[in-house]
């Protein structure tokens, strides 16, 4: 029955998955590119961004379509309208990604993370990391109906305030040596990973209303 | 006045066959409650429990109880008939008497059951009823004209103008969109809208949207297999039925996976 309709619903659902696949491996690849000053990496991900852009206005425009000529109900319609979120999420994801790496090529052949900040940055980049696998995990499982990740990720997201506050904390304390420059750079970038981390929580938080209907708010 | 309808394990059967098994659900007075399923799931079956139109059927028998104002329908010495009057019943093929005249069609039944009344008053039942079926200044200018010449969609609000004109407690649509094109279909829908102030309607549909569109409460029933009965699996507010139904089976249906 209606097998069109299903093939696109999970041409949606793929589509979903590459997108958060891809904003996974763009903020990775602009940890390691900020951390070891690598710019054909920085330059990787910048150029990158253009394809999740792309699949951000595809997944609307299916789900558009979808919506207007198909009339999906329960947890169809809740799929389209949660993959019209899940999407400008991602995007965001791939976006702040996009930053990482341009503030990497920015300083290119310095490196913009000093040895003091290098731990905290390492360990922003690994919360990111397991943040966005789990992020991709929910995504691709949103058809198994398993939100125990989804609420994993909420728990997660509190590491990363805590890593953003101990970076405000180093580029404040008297002790440092490295300028207001490297102090902008570090802010920003934690500014960056602290807000790749909710737009994982939201995409999280839509995944469950996917799955079972709640909505959560913060 | 509008009543609410309560069945209470209703069972019905064609001879040996049983096509509904214990269906169980209260209808409050004043809404429009849709019964939707995939052919054979009994939901006709069960609209008609509820005028007793279902054992008019040879061999067709029911039981279990239906209780509309509190008053059991099925209770001995009820008479069909006067069940029939509180209970009016819209069909799928819209059946105004051809030959007689809209206004004549109208008054049908309320002649039937009070007998002779002033000329006055049949004036009054007719504008009423035809301006609560939404059709009054289309013929107004014909109402002695035969009801055969009306469009489908109007012979569809007649049939309603006659039904309400008796002033029922409750009234049964069955698949009243399913003969109409799609404007009449919305002004039908409309209508039911309108209507529900003042009665209690329940309609069959085939139209999902249609349920979806119309009602308050959503009756979702299904049929596991030929020669088994139909059950009722859930019947929830409309909008719960539409987002998060509470069975795996009614999503499937809503969704077209199976159905």
């Amino acid at each position: 029955m209606r097998e069109n309709y299903h093939d696109e619903l999970d041409e949606i659902d793929e589509r979903i998955i590459e997108m958060s696949t891809l904003a996974a491996a763009a903020m990775d690849a602009a940890t390691r590119a900020l951390l070891t000053c690598d710019l054909e990496l920085a330059e990787w991900v910048i150029g990158g961004d253009d394809r999740i852009d792309a699949l951000r206005a595809e997944l609307e425009s299916a789900s558009f379509q979808l919506i207007a000529r198909q009339q999906p109900v329960a947890t169809d319609l809740r799929m389209l309208i949660g993959a019209v979120h899940l999407a400008g999420d991602l995007e965001r994801m791939g976006d702040l990604a996009h930053h990482v790496a341009k503030l990497a090529r920015m300083r290119f052949p310095d490196c913009a993370v000093p040895p003091e900040a290098h731990d905290i940055i390492e360990r922003m980049g690994a919360v990111a990391r397991s943040l966005v696998q789990k992020v991709v995990d929910v995504v691709d499982g949103i058809a198994d109906r398993d939100i125990a990740l989804a609420q994993a990720i909420e728990a997660e997201d509190d590491a990363m305030d805590a890593l953003r506050r101990a970076l405000f904390a180093l580029v404040l304390s008297p002790d440092w040596a490295q300028g207001t420059e490297a102090a902008v750079d570090l802010t920003l970038l934690g500014r960056y990973y602290e807000r790749y981390a909710d737009h994982a929580v939201a995409v999280a938080r839509q995944a469950r209303f996917i799955v079972n209907g709640q909505h959560v708010h913060s | 006045m509008a009543q609410g309808v309560e069945a209470r394990k209703l069972n019905a059967y064609y001879g040996k066959f049983r096509a509904v098994s214990e269906v169980s659900f209260t209808i409050e007075a004043r809404t429009v409650t849709a019964f939707i399923g995939p052919s054979g799931c009994g939901k006709s079956t069960v609209l008609r429990t509820l005028n007793r139109m279902h054992e008019v059927i040879p061999g067709a028998r029911v039981d279990g109880d239906v209780l509309i104002d509190d008053q059991d329908i099925y209770a001995p010495g009820v008479d069909p008939v006067v069940v029939r009057r509180s209970v009016g019943m819209v069909f799928q093929r819209p059946n105004p008497f051809p030959t007689m005249s809209i206004y004549d069609n109208v008054v049908a039944g309320f002649t039937l059951r009070s007998g002779r009344v002033r000329k006055a008053e049949r004036d009054q039942v007719v504008e009423r009823s035809l301006r609560a079926a939404n059709l009054w200044d289309e013929v107004r200018d014909r109402l002695h004209k035969p009801g055969g010449g009306l469009s489908g969609g109007q012979q569809q609000r007649l049939c309603i103008a006659r039904a309400i004109a008796v002033e029922p407690e409750v009234l049964l649509m069955d698949e009243p969109c399913s003969a109409l094109d799609p404007i009449s279909t919305l002004a039908i829908e409309d209508l039911i809208q309108m209507l529900k102030r003042e009665y209690t309607i329940v309609i069959v549909t085939h139209n999902m949207q249609q349920a979806a569109r119309v009602s308050d409460r959503t009756a979702f029933f299904t049929v596991s297999g030929t020669g088994q009965p139909g059950q009722l699996v859930e019947l929830d507010d409309t909008a719960t039925i539409f987002s998060t139904p509470a069975d795996r089976r009614t999503e499937d249906y809503i969704s077209g996976r199976f159905g």
